[in-house]
């Protein structure tokens, strides 16, 4: 029933507008294979030795640039005239260009994001209280995973304006650890004890050495910084075993960590009335 | 049945429930052969420096352990455990500091700890698993944007063969370094692309290949040769394992580690 309504209605149709139709579905079908293919050949082969992310710009210049394309054969086929369109075009896009002055700024950001490449897909960063890896960087926004596997898509324009910081930028970095430890005790037996914590702990590089500083004479204690070198992948694994190993060591060998103290001394005679 | 020495690294033929035991003084190594899978288990020891042995373990003897890795390998055939070179460059910090003065040079014997690696025989040679005798530290080499990651080596600077104790676990890299600077060379550490080097072995060492650097200073860079001869320091070499990524002709790298350009805070 339905099929016999469809072959009514094409036998209705002129021999013309038939061999258009025709045309256009072609162009549509065959226009987006090639530029699918063209998008997957330069993402594949051409650009196989290339970072992920020039590998997703190109692939997505590609797939835009081509699908603009297909519309302009698509309406040329139609026998809409380009000069036309894109005068109208023209008018329409100060039109949306004023309604859209926030997405505007945000692909100027994408792009000066993309020039500027402060960080790459795959690159760790953390932006105000957000820390993930880079999934894309697109012209509106760039898409974040989480660590504990959330979606956030930060717009360009906020990541212009705001702080970021790229943990993954450099090979090695240094996890600062401080604590403050009680009056009274000897320090250079406490430095000689990190040193010595440091040494034997697999996640923490010999070379730079660690840095062991006592920073301020605190209220209750002694602050000290213990800051250790070490390589990207060990972090949790440094993270973890440095606390267990400082508390373990520190309790074997007697070493006090600060506590809030407050030592009353009464002078004799002034409790009385 | 059990064996010392360097012939701890012999092809051996494992039978069916069998269990041998390599024992190394920081690590010893459990391999048994279980149907159609090898079993495996490493654990490490407290020792430092010693004698390397193999032996044959009772099943009832040995280790109850979680860690038994297990290796899906059907045929049956003998087993080759190969010493090799760790798989990140060495920064070899000496045990004293040595200058080196303008015009000199000097033959070193450094020890580099091998690692154990196990490979099938039959019906081709496949690595079942490899592991490191002697765990090192790591540690880095160069500015913290474009250095390396390495593994750290604290030895003694041997300057003749005759101090160095014969050892089925430790190869001895023989190092010639020529100061072919104006100023004086602080042997202070250095870096060796161990996975560029060859083990050889003899009845009661083991050998890298030869390394000679000549040093022109800290902007001029350092070059390298590897002699791909085994070393003429004992008769009977032979090539035992394959460098992990054999190396091409002459080489100019930063070796020497002699410029700090840390800024520490």
């Amino acid at each position: 029933m339905f099929f016999n309504q469809i072959k009514t209605w094409l036998t209705s149709l002129s021999p013309d507008v038939l061999s258009k139709g025709l045309r256009i579905a072609v162009t549509v079908v065959v226009g987006l294979f090639l530029v699918r293919v063209l998008a997957v050949v330069t993402q594949r082969y051409i650009m196989r030795r290339s970072t992920a992310q020039r590998q997703m710009i190109a692939r997505k210049a590609i797939s835009y640039t081509g699908f603009v394309l297909v519309v302009v054969a698509v309406l040329g086929e139609l026998g809409v005239k380009l000069t036309a369109l894109l005068g109208a075009a023209g008018i329409l896009g100060i039109a949306v260009g004023f309604a859209s002055q926030t997405s505007v700024s945000n692909i100027i950001s994408g792009l000066f994001l993309i020039s500027e490449k402060p960080f790459a897909v795959g690159d760790v960063i953390r932006i105000g209280t957000t820390t993930g890896i880079i999934q894309s960087i697109d012209l509106l926004s760039i898409k974040i995973r989480t660590f504990d596997n959330m979606f956030v898509r930060i717009p360009n324009e906020k990541i212009l304006n705001s702080e970021v910081t790229n943990l993954t930028r450099f090979p090695i970095r240094r996890m600062d650890i401080t604590f403050q430890v009680a009056y009274g005790q000897e320090l250079s037996r406490i430095y000689d004890l990190l040193a010595e914590i440091a040494r034997v702990n697999p996640w923490s590089l010999d070379e730079p050495q660690p840095m062991i500083i006592f920073n301020d004479f605190k209220e209750s204690g002694i602050e000290v910084l213990f800051g250790l070198w070490f390589t990207q992948s060990d972090f949790l694994d440094l993270k973890n075993s440095i606390m267990k190993d400082i508390t373990t060591r520190f309790a074997a060998d007697s070493v006090r960590f600060a506590s809030p103290t407050r030592v009353v001394r009464v002078v004799e005679g002034s409790l009385t009335a | 049945m059990g064996k010392t020495g360097t012939a701890v690294w012999d092809r051996i033929d494992i039978s069916l429930k069998e269990c041998v035991a390599w024992r190394f003084p920081a690590r010893s190594i459990w391999v048994e052969r279980i149907d159609n899978e090898w079993h495996v288990l490493s654990l490490p020891d407290g020792g430092t420096r010693g004698a390397v042995r193999r032996e044959p373990v009772a099943r009832s003897q040995k280790p109850d352990s979680s860690l038994w890795r297990h290796y899906l390998h059907k045929e049956i055939g003998p087993v080759q455990p190969v010493p090799v070179l760790p798989n990140k460059p060495v920064v070899v910090r000496p045990d004293r500091s040595l200058t080196l003065l303008p015009g000199q040079d000097a033959l070193f014997f450094l020890e580099i700890p091998v690692w154990f690696r196990l490979c099938t025989t039959v019906p081709r040679r496949l690595t079942i698993f490899e592991e490191a005798v002697v765990v090192l530290s790591k540690t880095w080499f160069g500015d913290p944007i474009t250095g390396e990651l390495c593994y750290g080596l604290a030895t003694r600077l041997h300057q003749g063969i005759d101090s160095v104790e014969p050892s089925a676990y430790l190869a001895v890299c023989p190092l010639s370094v020529t100061n072919d600077s104006e100023m004086d060379l602080v042997f202070e550490k250095i870096c060796l692309h161990v996975e560029n080097l060859s083990v050889f072995r003899s009845p009661h060492r083991l050998w890298t290949n030869r390394l000679n650097v000549v040093f022109w200073g800290p902007e001029q860079g350092t070059q390298i040769e590897i002699d791909h001869n085994p070393p003429g320091f004992e008769r009977e070499l032979m090539l035992f394992a394959e460098a992990r990524e054999p190396a091409a002709g002459w080489n100019i790298r930063k070796t020497f580690g002699i410029l700090k350009s840390f800024t520490d805070f």
